[in-house]
C-alpha cells in the first residue's frame, strides 16, 4: 500500500513537472470589425480561379488564394464558398486545351536529361468545356474566370469556355452572376490580361485594353462599372491591382543574353555576321540574341538589355536549330523595349484607376504590384527563402504566370493586411509553409 | 535554363544552452549554491567550489566526494504574430550532472588537489512536427562536458588561490526542415551531428578581509568547442539528392569567459548571505558558421551573425541552520538576455529571467550529506528573427529539481 501511494506521487510530481508548468498564452482576440463576410464573392481572373502548371484542376482549384480567404473568413462568420469544381478525378484542362504540367526529367534535342515541366497528357480533359455545373454546384462563390479581361466582366453571353462551364445561363455575364448571388463581402483582382494577353503574343497579336471607352470597351468604365455594381447594396470589399509583366518568372527567366558560346563558335558567327548588315560581334560567354526585328535592313538585330525573351521560346530550336544566333528569334517569343513600355504604362495606368476606385468607395486595397516585386526581390518567410525563379522560387508555377498554393497563401495574406487595416478587423494570417511550392519528384 | 538552383540557407544557431541558461551560471553545478540562487564564488560550502571558485577549495575542510544531479523541465510554447497559431517544445527531460573529488595532500595542509566534471552545457530542445518554425529548427541537442583538474592553495589563513585546466568534450545534433517538397508531400530534412573539443581554465582568488566577510574573483576562460568531422545528413526529393550530397561539416562554437565577483556574510552563526555577479563574455558569440565539404549551387557554405553581447547576472541567496543537521536555502537571480533584438531564435528563446530557487541540506553524521534543490524560472520574449523573420513571443518555464550527495572523509 505504502508504495503504491509513494509509486503514485512519484508519478503525480513527474506529471506536473512536466506537464502543469507549461506556458500559457493567451490567444490574440479575432474580430471582424466592420465587415460581414456571410456572402464572399471573387471575382478575378486564372489567379483567381486557381489556375495553376498551365491548367483549371481541382486540386489547384482547392488552393486559390480566394478560397484560402474563404477559408480564413470561416473564423468571422464567413458561409459556404462554392467554387465551380472540376471534378477530383479529371486531369483538368488549360487555355489550349493542354493538361497540366508537373515537374519531370525531359531530354532535350542533345540527349541532355533535365529537370522542368513536362505535360501530364499530351491534351487536357475536354469534356470539362462541354459541360455546364451551374445547376449541379452554383450559384457560384469563387467567379475568377481564367483569361477573362477588366473589360470582359459585364459581357452577357460570354462565350470564354472556363465561364461557358459555370454560367447560371447563355445570356448572363460574370459581373450579373455575382451580384445575383448577394455578396456582403467581393474581393477583385482584375485586368492583368487586358495587358497580358498582348505580352504573351509578343506583341504581335492582341491589343492592350484602352483606358477610355465604355463599359466592355474601356478599362476605366469597365471598373467603376463592376464596383458600383458590387457595392450597390452596401457590400465592403477589396481591389487589388495588377503586377508587372516583369515580375513574371515567364518574361524574366530567359536573359536576352542567354547566348553561350564558345570562342570558335563565337569567331564563326562573327565572321559570317561581318558579310551582312548590322554586323554582330560575338565573343566567347554570353551574348546577345540575334532576333527579328522587321524595322533593321536585313530583318534582324542582336537583342539589348531590357528586353525579354518569352519562356515559350522552343528550346530544342535554340539549342540544335540556332535560333537565336543563325536564325533570328521570331518577333513573337520578344519583346523589345519600346513593347514593353506600351504594356508598363499601361498596367500603371490600370493600377492608377484601380486605386483611385478603391479610395473613392472607401474599399480596401491590396497592392499587388508591390508583392510581386517583392518576390522578384526575394524574402525569407519563416525560414523559407522565397523568389521569382522559375520552379525553384516556390511562389510560381510551373507555366511561370500562376502561383502556386504557397504563393497563393502568401497572396491572400496581403489581402487579410489590407482588410484589416481599412476594416479594423483583426483576422489572423496564414501559415504559408503549410501549402506547398513546387513538387519535385 | 531550367537547372535547379535552390539555394539552401543553413542557418542553424548552434547554441543553446540547457534552456534555463543565460550564461554559465545556472549552477546546477552544485545543489548548496543553487539553492541560494546560484552564488557560491565568495561562501566555500563544499567540493562544488572547484567550479564556482578554485580559490576557495583549500578553505574546503578534509576530503570529500559530491556528486550532483538535476532533472530539468522546460517547456517553451511560441504564439505566431500573424498567423495566432501556437506550437509548442516536447523536449525530453534534460539531466546535467556534476561530479567532484576534492583530496587533502598528507604532507602539506595548504594544498588540495581537486577533480571536476560538470556539464555547463547540456540540452535538447524539440518543437513540435510541422511546427511554424520548422525550416528554421525542429530539434537542438547538445551537451558539453567539463573535465577540470585543479590545484588550490591556502597562501595565508585569509587568502587561498586556485587553478584549474579544462578540457571540454561535447557533441551536438542539429535537426530541420527543408523547404523542398516531394510527390507524397513530404518536405525535405537536414541532420548534422558532430562531435567538438575545446580547451581553457579556471582560476580564482578567495580573501577573507575581516571576520565573517569574505571576497571571491574568478574567471573561467573561453572554450572553443571546435566541430571537425560532423557529418549532415539530407532527406530531399530524389531528383534533388545532387543537389544536397551528404558529407562532412565543420564549425566551431565559443563557449564564453566568465569573470565573476563573490561577496559573503556569515550574519549570524546560523545564517550565510551570498551575492555573485557574474560577467559573461557573450561578445565571443558573433558568427555562426557552416563550413560543408560537399558544396552545390543548394548546399552553400554559410555565415550566420549572432551579434551577442556581454551581460551581467546577479545572484543573491542565504541559508539558515535549523538545527546542527538541517539546513534551509533561498534565492534569487536576476540575469540579463545576452540575445540582442532581432536575433531570438527557436533554440534560445532567451529573455531577461529572474530565477527563483529553494533548497535543503542535511547532514548525517561525519560523512554523509545530502542537498536538495528547486529552481523556478518563467520567461518571455517578443520579437522577429532578422534572419528568419519568425516573428512571435516566446514564452517559457522552467523546473529544475536537483540533489546531491555527499561523502566527507
Amino acid at each position: 500500500m505504502k508504495k503504491i501511494i509513494l509509486n503514485s506521487f512519484i508519478l503525480t510530481a513527474f506529471f506536473l513537472l512536466t506537464n502543469a508548468c507549461k506556458p500559457n498564452f493567451k490567444t490574440p482576440d479575432v474580430d471582424k470589425g466592420e465587415i460581414d463576410v456571410t456572402t464572399f464573392v471573387s471575382i478575378g481572373d486564372g489567379i483567381t480561379a486557381g489556375y495553376a502548371n498551365g491548367a483549371l484542376y481541382y486540386n489547384a482549384q482547392n488552393y486559390s488564394y480566394a478560397k484560402l480567404l474563404a477559408n480564413q473568413f470561416e473564423q468571422i462568420g464567413g458561409g459556404d464558398f462554392k467554387i465551380p469544381y472540376i471534378s477530383s478525378s479529371s486531369i483538368g484542362i488549360g487555355n489550349a486545351n493542354n493538361a497540366p504540367s508537373i515537374l519531370g526529367n525531359r531530354t532535350d534535342c542533345q540527349g541532355t536529361i533535365s529537370l522542368g515541366p513536362i505535360k501530364i497528357a499530351t491534351q487536357g480533359d475536354l469534356s470539362i468545356f462541354t459541360s455546364n455545373v451551374y445547376s449541379t454546384q452554383g450559384s457560384f462563390n469563387n467567379m475568377g474566370v481564367a483569361d477573362v479581361k477588366a473589360i470582359d466582366i459585364a459581357t452577357n453571353g460570354f462565350t470564354n469556355p472556363f465561364y461557358v462551364r459555370m454560367s447560371s445561363s447563355i445570356s448572363s455575364s460574370i459581373l450579373s452572376d455575382a451580384i445575383a448571388k448577394k455578396p456582403t463581402f467581393f474581393t477583385m483582382m482584375i485586368g492583368l490580361n487586358d495587358v497580358l494577353k498582348y505580352a504573351l503574343k509578343g506583341a504581335t497579336s492582341e491589343s492592350i485594353t484602352p483606358i477610355s471607352g465604355p463599359v466592355g470597351i474601356g478599362f476605366d468604365a469597365s471598373i467603376e462599372n463592376a464596383l458600383n455594381n458590387l457595392t450597390i447594396n452596401g457590400a465592403k470589399g477589396v481591389v487589388a491591382n495588377i503586377p508587372s509583366i516583369k515580375s513574371l518568372p515567364y518574361f524574366n527567366t530567359i536573359t536576352y543574353n542567354a547566348l553561350k558560346l564558345s570562342d570558335s563558335t563565337a569567331k564563326s558567327l562573327t565572321s559570317f555576321y561581318s558579310l551582312l548588315n548590322p554586323v554582330i560581334p560575338f565573343h566567347e560567354g554570353n551574348n546577345g540574341f540575334v532576333i527579328e526585328d522587321v524595322s533593321m535592313p536585313l530583318g534582324y538585330r542582336q537583342s539589348v538589355d531590357g528586353e525579354l525573351i518569352l519562356l515559350s521560346i522552343p528550346l530544342d530550336s535554340v539549342k540544335c536549330y540556332k535560333w537565336g544566333s543563325l536564325v533570328p528569334i521570331p518577333n513573337r517569343y520578344v519583346l523589345t523595349i519600346s513593347e514593353i513600355e506600351l504594356i508598363e504604362n499601361a498596367i500603371s495606368n490600370y493600377n492608377s484607376i484601380l486605386k483611385n476606385y478603391a479610395t473613392s468607395k472607401n474599399l480596401a486595397f491590396v497592392d499587388v504590384h508591390s508583392f510581386f516585386s517583392s518576390i522578384k526581390t526575394g524574402f525569407v518567410y519563416n525560414g523559407v527563402t522565397l523568389n521569382a525563379s522559375f520552379v525553384s522560387g516556390g511562389v510560381f508555377s510551373l507555366d511561370g504566370l500562376t502561383i502556386t498554393p504557397r504563393g497563393n497563401a502568401l497572396l491572400a495574406n496581403e489581402f487579410i493586411k489590407a482588410i484589416n487595416i481599412t476594416y479594423k478587423s483583426t483576422l489572423p494570417q496564414i501559415e504559408a509553409t503549410k501549402y506547398s511550392g513546387i513538387i519535385f519528384p | 535554363m531550367f537547372q535547379i538552383k535552390y539555394v539552401f540557407i543553413f542557418s542553424f544557431f548552434f547554441i543553446s544552452l540547457l534552456i534555463n541558461a543565460q550564461g554559465f551560471q545556472v549552477n546546477l553545478q552544485g545543489q548548496a549554491q543553487q539553492g541560494m540562487g546560484g552564488a557560491g564564488i565568495a561562501y566555500a560550502q563544499d567540493a562544488a567550489s572547484l567550479f564556482f571558485n578554485p580559490g576557495s577549495s583549500s578553505f574546503v575542510k578534509g576530503n570529500s566526494i559530491n556528486i550532483n544531479a538535476n532533472a530539468g523541465f522546460a517547456n517553451s510554447k511560441f504564439l505566431d504574430k500573424n498567423t495566432h497559431i501556437i506550437s509548442e517544445t516536447k523536449s525530453p527531460t534534460s539531466t546535467p550532472f556534476a561530479a567532484y573529488g576534492l583530496f587533502q595532500l598528507k604532507d602539506s595542509a595548504n594544498l588540495k588537489l581537486g577533480l571536476a566534471v560538470y556539464t555547463p552545457f547540456g540540452s535538447t530542445v524539440q518543437w513540435q512536427d510541422n511546427w511554424t518554425g520548422r525550416f528554421a529548427i525542429t530539434k537542438l541537442q547538445l551537451l558539453a562536458i567539463y573535465i577540470q583538474p585543479t590545484v588550490s592553495y591556502k597562501l595565508t589563513k585569509k587568502i587561498g588561490i586556485g587553478a584549474g585546466f579544462i578540457f571540454a568534450t561535447g557533441k551536438v545534433n542539429l535537426q530541420k526542415d527543408i523547404p523542398v517538397i516531394d510527390v507524397n508531400g513530404n518536405y525535405g530534412h537536414a541532420e548534422l551531428e558532430g562531435k567538438a573539443n575545446g580547451y581553457g581554465y579556471n582560476l580564482g582568488i578567495y580573501y577573507n578581509p575581516i571576520p565573517k566577510f569574505f571576497i571571491g574573483l574568478t574567471y573561467r576562460s573561453q572554450v572553443n568547442m571546435n566541430v571537425k568531422n560532423g557529418e549532415a545528413k539530407f532527406t530531399v526529393p530524389s531528383s534533388l539528392s545532387v543537389n544536397f550530397p551528404d558529407g562532412k561539416f565543420t564549425s566551431s562554437l565559443p563557449l564564453p569567459s566568465v569573470t565573476s565577483l563573490g561577496f559573503a556574510y556569515k550574519l549570524t552563526l546560523k545564517t550565510t548571505l551570498a551575492l555573485d555577479i557574474n560577467y559573461t563574455g557573450w561578445k565571443a558569440y558573433d558568427t555562426l558558421a557552416f563550413d560543408y565539404e560537399n558544396n552545390t549551387t543548394s548546399l552553400i557554405d554559410t555565415k550566420s551573425a549572432r551579434n551577442y553581447k556581454n551581460t551581467f547576472a546577479f545572484r543573491f541567496g542565504g541559508d539558515y541552520k535549523i538545527s546542527e543537521q538541517l539546513i534551509a536555502r533561498l534565492g534569487i537571480a536576476f540575469a540579463l538576455s545576452p540575445v540582442p533584438d532581432g536575433y531570438v531564435t527557436p533554440e534560445t528563446p532567451d529573455a531577461n529571467r529572474i530565477n527563483y530557487t529553494a533548497g535543503l541540506g542535511y547532514n548525517f553524521k561525519k560523512h554523509f550529506a545530502i542537498n536538495a534543490s528547486f529552481l523556478f524560472t518563467t520567461f518571455k520574449r517578443e520579437g522577429t528573427n532578422i534572419e528568419t523573420n519568425l516573428s512571435g513571443t516566446y514564452k517559457t518555464n522552467v523546473v529544475i529539481p536537483g540533489l546531491s550527495i555527499i561523502y566527507k572523509f
